[in-house]
Formats: C-alpha cells, sequence, structure tokens
C-alpha cells in the first residue's frame, strides 16, 4: 500500500512536469501583462524540434535547448503582435496556438514512429531518495524532473525577492506608473513573454524526448490548456503552480490505475476518467472568473490591455 | 514543259506520302505496340491511414506492397499515406483518374464507405477494402487474422507470471480487440488457471504516452507479463527499462518485429505478412480469376495455416530462446486434444502446427451467398465450455464459435478483469 502510493506520486510528478513548466512560463508572460493563449502551439512546436534534434544529434540536452529556443523565437511573433501592434492578445494567441500545431504537424511527419536511439537516464539522489514515500516520489526522476524543481524556486524568488520581480509585477499591475517610475515596459514584456515560450517549448520537449519518448502528431493533447487554466488555479504564484500541475498530471496519469478499481462496487466509466483534468480545469475557470475573486487573488490588472504610452487614463 | 512532269511529281508525291505514312505507322507500333502487348499490365494503388513510418499497421501494409512490387513486372503500384476518413473518396478518385489505377486497396476500417460508394461510381475497377464486412460487384475484402496467435501468447504469459497478474494494454473496445484479448486470456487460462488479465484501455492506436502511462499502471498494479495492441513499441521499451532496474516484466510485441527494443523482455508476439494476401488477390486479378463482376463473396479471413500471420516478435525466432528453458520448466496436461502431459513450449509448438495444419475458417458461397463455415481444425482457442465474467456459460461444451459470433464478440471470458465497453 505505502509502496503503491509513492509510486503513483512518482508518477504524478512526471506526467505534471511539462505542464508545470509550460505554466510557470505563463505566469511570467501574465504578470507582464501579456496573456499568451499560443502555449499549446509553442509546447508542440518544442516537443518536435526536440525529438527531432534528439534523434538526429543523439543529443537529448541540445535537443532539449534548441526545442527552449525555437519556441521562444515563435511567441516573440506573440510579443510583436501585442506588445509593439498592440493587437488583441486572445485573437494573437489562438494563431499561436494554431501555428504551431501546424507547423509541428508539418516537420514532425517523417519523424513519426521513429523510435529515440538515446534515452534520459534516471537519477536518483543519494540520500534523499532513501526517505521513505518522499524519496521514491520527489527524488527518483530524471535530471529534468530536478530542473522544474530549481526553476520553480529560482521564479518565484526573482518574482518576488527581486527589483526585476518588482518591475515585472508593476508592468502587469499599472504599466503607465510602471512607465513613469522609469521601466521600459516593451522590454519587460518581451521578456517575459519570450520567457514563457521558452518554458513552453521545454515542456513540450520534456514530453517528446524524456517522457513517452517519441512523437505523434497532437502529443501535447491538449497540456498547453491545461497550463494557462493552471496558472489560475496557481493565482500567477509559481509556487501554488507545483501543487495544480501534479494534481492535473497525477489524474491524467492515475485514470490508467483507477479503471480496475471498484467504487462500491461500480466501475467508474473510463471516459469520466479521462475528462477529470478538464473537468477541474472547467471548475477552477469558472470559480476564477467573477470579477471579486479575480481582484482577491490578485490577477495582474493588466492583463490582456495593451499598452498605449501616454494615453489618459480615467 | 513535258507531258510527263505532272505524272512524275504525282508519283513524287504518292512516295512521300506513303514514306510519311508508313514512318507514322511504324513510330506508332514501335511506340504503342509494346504497350498493347503489355496490356495485362495492372496498377495497384494503397491507401493507407497513417504514415508508412508508424511501426505497426500501415508500416506492414507498405511492406506487403513492396515484397508484390518486386516480384512482379507486370505489376506496378503507388500510395497515398496519412489519409483520413474524410479524405478517402478524394484520393481513390486520384488514384483512378489521374494515376490510372486498376485496384484500389483501402487499408483502414473507417474507409468502408467510401470504398463501397468508389466502387458503385467506377464499376469497371476494382476495389479491396481490409477489415469491413460491406462488399459489391467490385469491392472484395480482406484481413490477416492474429486471435491464434494471441492464444500462443497467452499459453507463454500463463506459465511466465509469477504474480497471477497478466496485463494488456488494450486501444479501442471493438469486437477485434476483445476477440484478441479473450484469445490471449484463453491461452493464459489453459496453462494457470489461477491467472487473471486485467485490461487497460487507452482508446487509441497510436499514443506512445498513453501506452506507457497504461503500462506503468499495470506494472504498479502488479502485473509482471504485458501484451498490448497499440502500434508502437512503447510498452516493450517500458519493460526493458523495468528489467535494467531489476524488476524483469515481460511482454509480447504486436503487429511489427519489436525483438530488437527489448532483447531481454520480449518472449514472442505477432507477426503479418500482408504480402502473402496481396500476392493471392493481385495474381488472380492478373490471371483473370477475378474480375469487376465477381468480387461480391470474396472475402480473405487468413490466419496461420495461409501464412498470412507468424508467431513471434522477430521473422523466424517463434519464441526468444532466452525464454525457452523458463518454458520448458512449467508441465501442463493438454486436456482439450487429448496429447498428454508435457512442457508449455512443447504445447505451444503442438498447438502451433495444430493450427497451422488445416484452415480455421473456410470461405463458402451457398444460394449465392458468403457463408463462413468451420474449418477441419484439431484445435480452435474458441472453443466451449467457455464463461464470461459474470459466470454465464457463454459457449458450451464442444462448440466452437464460427465467423460471424467473432466478428460481433462484446463480452470478456471469465479470467479477464476490466470492462469490454470500455
Amino acid at each position: 500500500m505505502f509502496e503503491d502510493v509513492a509510486i503513483s506520486l512518482k508518477i504524478a510528478v512526471e506526467a505534471g512536469t511539462p505542464i508545470l513548466l509550460a505554466s510557470l512560463g505563463e505566469i511570467y508572460a501574465e504578470r507582464s501583462g501579456v496573456l499568451n493563449l499560443g502555449v499549446e502551439g509553442m509546447m508542440m512546436l518544442g516537443a518536435v524540434v526536440g525529438f527531432a534534434t534528439t534523434l538526429t544529434t543523439k543529443n537529448p540536452i541540445l535537443g532539449v535547448l534548441l526545442a527552449s529556443l525555437v519556441a521562444a523565437l515563435l511567441s516573440l511573433v506573440h510579443a510583436f503582435a501585442c506588445v509593439s501592434l498592440k493587437a488583441n492578445q486572445v485573437v494573437s494567441g489562438l494563431a499561436l496556438t494554431m501555428l504551431g500545431v501546424g507547423i509541428s504537424g508539418v516537420l514532425g511527419r517523417q519523424f513519426v514512429g521513429s523510435p529515440l536511439p538515446v534515452r534520459v537516464a534516471e537519477a536518483s539522489i543519494p540520500g534523499l531518495s532513501d526517505i521513505p514515500l518522499i524519496g521514491k516520489a520527489l527524488f527518483s526522476h530524471d535530471p529534468f524532473v530536478y530542473l522544474s524543481y530549481a526553476l520553480v524556486v529560482i521564479l518565484w524568488f526573482v518574482l518576488y525577492k527581486t527589483k526585476l520581480g518588482i518591475e515585472i509585477r508593476a508592468v502587469g499591475e499599472d504599466p503607465s506608473a510602471a512607465d513613469a517610475a522609469g521601466v521600459n515596459v516593451a522590454l519587460v514584456q518581451y521578456g517575459c513573454v519570450a520567457l514563457g515560450g521558452a518554458l513552453a517549448g521545454l515542456g513540450g520537449a520534456y514530453l517528446s524526448v524524456v517522457y513517452t519518448p517519441a512523437w505523434i502528431e497532437n502529443m501535447t493533447a491538449g497540456r498547453g490548456w491545461i497550463a494557462i487554466a493552471l496558472v489560475i488555479f496557481a493565482m500567477w504564484d509559481p509556487l501554488r503552480a507545483v501543487i495544480g500541475a501534479y494534481l492535473f498530471g497525477g489524474l491524467e496519469a492515475l485514470q490508467f490505475r483507477l479503471q480496475q478499481a471498484l467504487f462500491f462496487g461500480y466501475r467508474i466509466p473510463v471516459t469520466l476518467l479521462g475528462s477529470l483534468p478538464y473537468i477541474a480545469t472547467i471548475a477552477v475557470l469558472v470559480f476564477a472568473s467573477s470579477e471579486a475573486v479575480r481582484k482577491r487573488i490578485g490577477a495582474p490588472s493588466a492583463l490582456g490591455k495593451p499598452y498605449f504610452r501616454e494615453e489618459r487614463v480615467f | 514543259m513535258s507531258e510527263k512532269a505532272p505524272k512524275r511529281r504525282l508519283l513524287v508525291a504518292a512516295i512521300v506520302l506513303i514514306a510519311i505514312l508508313a514512318i507514322g505507322v511504324g513510330y506508332y507500333l514501335w511506340v504503342y505496340a509494346p504497350a498493347a502487348a503489355a496490356a495485362a499490365k495492372i496498377k495497384a494503388g494503397y491507401i493507407y491511414v497513417g504514415p508508412i513510418g508508424d511501426y505497426g499497421w500501415t508500416h506492414a501494409h507498405d511492406q506487403g506492397r513492396k515484397i508484390v512490387d518486386e516480384k512482379y513486372d507486370w505489376l506496378d503500384t503507388v500510395y497515398v499515406e496519412s489519409v483520413s476518413e474524410a479524405d478517402c473518396p478524394r484520393i481513390i478518385d486520384k488514384l483512378i483518374t489521374e494515376e490510372n489505377c486498376d485496384v484500389v486497396f483501402t487499408t483502414s476500417f473507417g474507409f468502408m464507405d467510401a470504398t463501397i460508394e468508389a466502387g458503385e461510381k467506377y464499376p469497371d475497377k476494382i476495389f479491396f477494402h481490409c477489415s469491413g464486412y460491406k462488399r459489391g460487384a467490385n469491392v472484395g475484402t480482406y484481413f490477416a487474422e492474429f486471435y491464434q496467435l494471441y492464444y500462443l501468447n497467452g499459453l507463454m504469459a500463463g506459465a511466465l507470471t509469477k504474480t497471477n497478474k497478466v496485463g494488456y494494454v488494450a486501444a479501442h473496445p471493438i469486437p477485434e480487440v476483445i476477440r484478441h484479448i479473450n484469445a490471449f486470456a484463453i491461452g493464459v487460462k489453459e496453462v494457470n488457471p489461477d491467472a487473471k488479465v486485467y485490461v487497460v484501455w487507452i482508446h487509441a492506436w497510436y499514443d506512445p504516452t498513453k501506452a506507457r502511462e497504461a503500462a506503468e499502471a499495470l506494472i504498479a498494479d502488479g502485473c509482471d507479463v504485458l501484451a498490448f495492441t497499440e502500434d508502437s513499441p512503447t510498452v516493450i521499451e517500458v519493460c526493458e527499462e523495468y528489467y535494467a532496474k531489476g524488476q524483469p516484466i515481460y511482454a509480447f510485441s504486436h503487429y511489427s518485429p519489436m525483438y530488437s527494443y527489448g532483447p531481454n523482455v520480449t518472449v514472442s508476439g505477432q507477426l503479418v505478412h500482408w504480402e502473402v494476401v496481396y500476392d493471392d488477390i493481385l495474381t488472380k486479378i492478373h490471371d483473370g480469376t477475378y474480375t469487376s463482376q465477381n468480387l461480391e463473396n470474396v472475402d480473405y479471413w487468413w490466419m496461420l495455416h495461409e501464412g498470412a500471420v507468424e508467431l513471434g516478435c522477430d521473422f523466424g525466432m517463434p519464441i526468444n530462446p532466452k525464454f525457452e528453458d523458463a518454458l520448458k520448466a512449467v508441465t501442463v496436461t493438454d486436456t482439450k486434444t487429448g496429447h498428454g502431459t508435457m512442457s508449455v513450449y512443447d504445447l505451444v509448438m503442438l498447438r502451433l502446427e495444430q493450427m497451422k495444419a488445416q484452415p480455421a475458417h473456410v470461405a463458402k458461397v451457398e444460394n449465392g451467398q458468403l457463408v463462413w463455415e468451420l474449418g477441419p481444425i484439431e484445435f480452435d482457442p474458441f472453443t466451449g465450455p467457455l464463461y464470461d465474467q459474470d459466470g454465464n456459460l457463454r459457449v458450451a461444451d464442444g462448440v466452437r464459435l464460427g465467423h460471424d459470433d467473432l466478428w460481433t464478440m462484446d463480452w470478456f471470458v471469465d479470467n479477464v478483469v476490466g470492462s469490454p465497453t470500455g
């Protein structure tokens, strides 16, 4: 039983890692006031670039790095449209998703079904992995999971404890005030959107290079959308995103274990189990959509609104 | 001017004219006559649902296409891959009108209605649809069947499991997959009546991510032998990873030779030889046996006897030699055909020979209708008594299930855990 729980937690952490990475990036983009609905597209592009690079160079690190870079470049299209051209962020983000999904499908056609010659091995952390329950659940993973732990802490620290973090939050709350205080609004927003793209690409590459590992068209299968919902679930806080990501990841991976389970003599329908992450996402969106809740949980006030310098504010 | 001049001019003109005509006719004969002589050349078009680089269904069909294409001079082939159900009619039109195909093979269940409609639209062309049940005067059907192989895999799984829990990662809850799971479970039960087969549905034909998660879930629940229906070697790879970690989990490869993905864990598996079916169909079209008028009752359902399928995880390797000793160490008594007590290894070989020796099902035409009759085979896995999960007797002692029962199967035998409705 004990071992069982540990294995379930371990699976939840691994399944949650791509979602966690993508939502960490989206938290930064949204904290700077730019809503990027293109996460799914950027993840998908990251997945195909990461897989193709790893397949041809046999170097997963290079694959993951290139995936982040390419996804960041794609996100700059969104930054250019929304920050420089003040376009509608929802429309631009949706376009980005379609673009990313389409490009990855075309690029990846020749890689469908190719097995990856190199594998990212599991590296248990000596000492820590011997702790009962926690050791197996948290410290018996591949290096990329540890990287995600580090990113959570670093991104949380930067956002709340550094001058840069204050600037990012200020831009997202009130860009004109931040501008008046000498912050380069456009630069901060460009930077945050690019970081969001890089992390979404990293999440996608984790899926295709480490977790599965294989490339299949449409393989992110909605994880990008879950990552966006998770940002609200986490109330724009990198630490809270961890809990949500593992919860959503766990729901997705554990549905296969629950298929065997009987509850009071009844078997839960598989279709219901499969839709649990989406039901949870809708529940969170409904809860977080009211204006009062949004204010209280600290949604960036300027989220989704383009900033026009010198515009009169009433 | 001489009187003769116009005459001579006429003669020259006539000679020139004849020469031009002769060159024209000669050229025509030289260019077109060989084509006319080889009018019996056949062009076959293949429509695939997936990319030929997948590691299962489409790849296997394309291997079959390549083999027959190379074998016969009179045969030309073309293919279109990754065709969606909605695109199928347009691709059929293209193959017939632009590529001038005489025969079109549509290799996915979802192409069934489009194929039937194309058959009506192009009555002088020949169509063959894989895995469907609708036919026409110029539309035949064909399928290579795995249930005998799944049964043989089940015998080995029953002998190898130590936890008495055998896992099955299953694609979609349709009769074909349910039939294969049942055949596998019947094999497990024959060797190990205490073992159960745990089924997890992933609702996809090809999805390595879900296949991995499902395999890990089954292993976490205590399964130590896995079989699957999914078009990637993912389950094998998961088992090989567990083996490397010191927890051996064994597996059976599906559709393609997957031995190289897990040489330490792959016991056996199911392999297909579509070229055997394609060879037969195309030869019969070539020699005039099959025309666009007489395919109404042409249906292939080929198995071990016909050579359309092969037991193993690699061609020519029915059982991974690594597992021979383990399978020889377990003894069982053949209660079904009365050949006495023997090792599981010998039982597998005996059953393989029994099923190869005779056809399991035979197609007959009665009153202009296609009827599948039971073949004169010594042993078939789907022989009663068979009970369902609720303990009801579904097939009486000694009774064999026929084509129609197997193609509409929607219930699990009693040692399967999981829901047949997905």
